[in-house]
């Protein structure tokens, strides 16, 4: 595959606006490892095995255990796997960027990621994307945890493709909390979305370990009974939440907003392939 | 027909059955939301009217295969009502109804080679040649020496078509002509 050096200098310059946003916001980087003991928790992630265990598909679980061991704000920019994904939009190998806020909530998370991503689009002589923000009932009523496939159906097909404006979706349905707080009957979660890319995905943290144990549990159940293995228990990850602070986290594709900025046609023009 | 397709094996180009309809995919992407399954999202156009729907499909999901077959073919003439061909093979004619294939029917000309699509054994749509060659049979007189960019005027081709050419084009003179977008490519000496 031919490589485009102006896609690839685009995708530096971002890189360097995105880094330059968290030292000057007082972010720490934590390099984190890529080959985990549990890749992921949620039931429709797939890991990729690399010699017996699996690749990271975000650096969540390592960075709460930073943030427990009493770092206060930290970020990773580093590769993440998430199998039997390929398109327009994914790639098995990706480039995530995660950062945590320390006695915060998502509110101010949807402040900083506005203003970091008006930072990187200022980077490429853009001006900054203006963000609407939308209750996701507002835009597709509930239903019930059994319909869930329906209602992802729906979302896809009636809803997404009308996010094309910068648009930050927060308040998902209780059975969508996967690791954040359930608040009023509401997940206390967001998603950015961008040129009509999905960008980001942002969490107030649970921090009860017992509360995320059974809810992996309960994933892994479905995992199961679906015919797939089930995520691996991290038991240092749940023995350090106790310690972890009140925070909210957030896990920004770094290839897609490269994408969404740049307008590039494939996910893989913005990589080196 | 026992053929089918699963989400993983769309590609553009594959004609598939939805309702009793063949359809032709011209876009598909995987798409997974956040916490959710994956989808296929597609656009569809249906092979006997044109017109292009969107639909997403789960992951995993199957399609027919439509009962579809292309044959090349030589076109003949054309009664009013009907635009007639000819396999060349096996001299076997086929009729197409002219307002289905209105779009095309403007570049043809006698003994053109087109591709004919059947549907379920029946003749529903011809493709086209990339490019055709045509001689002007009305244009403006040349303007000379004028090769400004940009600059067109309207011409009227021998096989019905009307198209945009550049000034300097004179009348009687043979054009190659792009089928897919309608437009002008070359002079033919």
């Amino acid at each position: 595959m031919t490589l485009d050096p102006a896609l690839l200098r685009a995708r530096a310059a971002v890189l360097r606006a995105l880094r330059g946003w968290l030292d000057h916001q007082g972010y720490l980087e934590v390099p984190t490892p890529v080959r985990v003991v549990c890749g992921a928790l949620e039931e429709h992630l797939e890991t990729v095995d690399a010699a017996g265990r699996p690749l990271r598909t975000s650096p969540e679980l390592a960075l709460k255990r930073a943030i427990a061991a009493g770092l206060g704000r930290v970020y990773e920019i580093g590769p993440c796997f998430r199998a039997e994904e390929e398109g327009v939009h994914h790639s098995l190998e990706f480039t995530m960027l995660e950062w945590y806020r320390v006695g915060a909530g998502t509110d101010e998370l949807m402040d900083e990621v506005e203003s970091l991503i008006g930072a990187a689009a200022e980077a490429l002589g853009q001006r900054p994307p203006a963000f609407s923000r939308r209750r996701v009932d507002s835009l597709l009523p509930d239903d019930g945890p059994g319909a869930a496939d329906a209602w992802f159906h729906r979302w896809v097909d009636a809803v997404e493709p009308q996010l094309t404006a910068p648009t930050i979706v927060w308040g998902y349905p209780p059975w969508q909390a996967a690791l954040a707080r359930v608040r009023d009957g509401r997940a206390d979660r967001f998603e950015v979305y961008l040129g009509g890319i999905e960008l980001a995905n942002a969490f107030a943290e649970e921090g009860d370990p017992a509360e995320l144990r059974a809810r992996q549990d309960a994933a892994n159940l479905r995992r199961c009974a679906a015919g797939r293995a089930p995520h691996p228990v991290d038991d240092a990850f749940y023995a350090a939440l106790p310690a972890m602070p009140r925070c909210a986290g957030i896990a920004l594709g770094v290839d897609r907003l490269v994408l969404a900025l740049t307008g590039a046609p494939h996910i893989r023009a913005v990589q080196v392939r | 027909m026992a053929n089918s397709y699963e989400t993983s094996e769309f590609r553009n180009g594959l004609k598939v059955e939805l309702e009793g309809n063949p359809y032709t995919v011209t876009y598909f992407q995987f798409v997974k939301p956040g916490k959710g399954t994956a989808f296929t999202r597609t656009k569809l156009k249906n092979l006997i009217t044109g017109a292009v729907i969107e639909r997403t499909f789960r992951t995993g999901e199957r399609l027919d295969a439509a009962d579809v077959e292309e044959q090349e073919m030589e076109y003949l003439f054309n009664d009013g009502e009907f635009h007639h061909f000819m396999n060349k093979e096996s001299f076997e004619q086929v009729a197409i109804s002219s307002p289905s294939i209105e779009d095309e029917a403007k570049f043809l000309t006698e003994n053109l080679g087109v591709y004919v699509l059947f549907y379920k054994s029946k003749p529903i749509s011809i493709t086209l040649p990339p490019f055709i060659e045509s001689r002007v049979v009305y244009t403006e007189p040349a303007v000379k020496g004028n090769t400004s960019q940009g600059a067109t005027k309207q011409a009227t081709l021998a096989c019905g078509a009307s198209i945009q050419v550049p000034l300097f084009v004179d009348q009687d003179e043979l054009l190659r002509v792009d089928t897919r977008t309608g437009e002008y490519v070359a002079r033919v000496k």
